[in-house]
């Protein structure tokens, strides 16, 4: 089974991500996911692709981190958390990030919770690529 | 040695991903940052962040020992 917390150039399979994480507890009552996809647009500008960047080492340790503190903060049974590192176009998934919880609430909140901190606490950049030129994004909505 | 690190739009200001720093005993991470923040003051003016060794650290007055891992970077924008 691939580990809960990743960063890969590879896409990821919810399908695959969402049984890995109902294999972990048959307790699991409410899983609540997140993905991040491409946008064509951007700032408003026409955006052909979107390139990233990341420590790798800390962005793991500190998604790991994360995904601690998000099991401990809303009592999950579990959390996956993937993202990917490499050059995407419109449409393509980013990122993913799933929380297992015995009821809804926590679920919902926790998946909330994790990818609002992932854009705060994580070593990752993105690059838009526009007919404009390229530019490193420095806000996270 | 200190490896110092640069990472995405930072990178794209100093035009190198890495350097190695003679390490002398009792040099601070204020030091550090000051003497890459006068080569390189462009990629400094989006520095938000440091790291040594893969933590995040905001005492500058950190002192640093030999062959740690700074990490100067800005913003993030993951997700």
């Amino acid at each position: 089974m691939k580990a809960a917390v990743r960063i890969q150039q590879e896409d990821f399979s919810q399908d695959e991500e969402i049984a890995a994480l109902k294999a972990s507890s048959q307790r699991i009552g409410g899983i609540a996911t997140f993905v991040g996809c491409a946008r064509d647009f951007s700032e408003g500008r026409a955006v052909s692709q979107i390139s990233f960047d990341a420590y790798g080492s800390m962005a793991v340790l500190e998604m790991s981190q994360l995904r601690m503190d998000a099991i401990e903060k809303f009592g999950l049974l579990d959390a996956r958390l993937v993202h990917r590192i490499c050059t995407v176009g419109p449409g393509d998934n980013i990122v993913f990030i799933a929380a297992g919880a015995e009821h809804r609430v926590a679920a919902l909140e926790a998946c909330r919770w994790m990818i609002d901190e992932l854009k705060a606490r994580v070593p990752i950049w993105k690059k838009e690529v526009t007919p404009q030129g390229d530019s490193w994004v420095t806000a996270h909505p | 040695m200190i490896d110092v690190l640069f990472f995405g739009p930072v990178v794209e200001r100093t035009r190198v991903n890495s350097l190695q720093i003679p390490f002398s005993p009792g040099m601070s991470l204020q030091s550090l940052h000051d003497a890459l923040a006068a080569r390189y003051p462009h990629a400094f003016e989006i520095v938000c962040f440091i790291a040594v060794n893969e933590q995040q650290v905001r005492d500058l007055s950190m002192l640093l020992t030999d062959n740690s891992e700074v990490t100067f970077m800005a913003k993030f924008s993951g997700g």
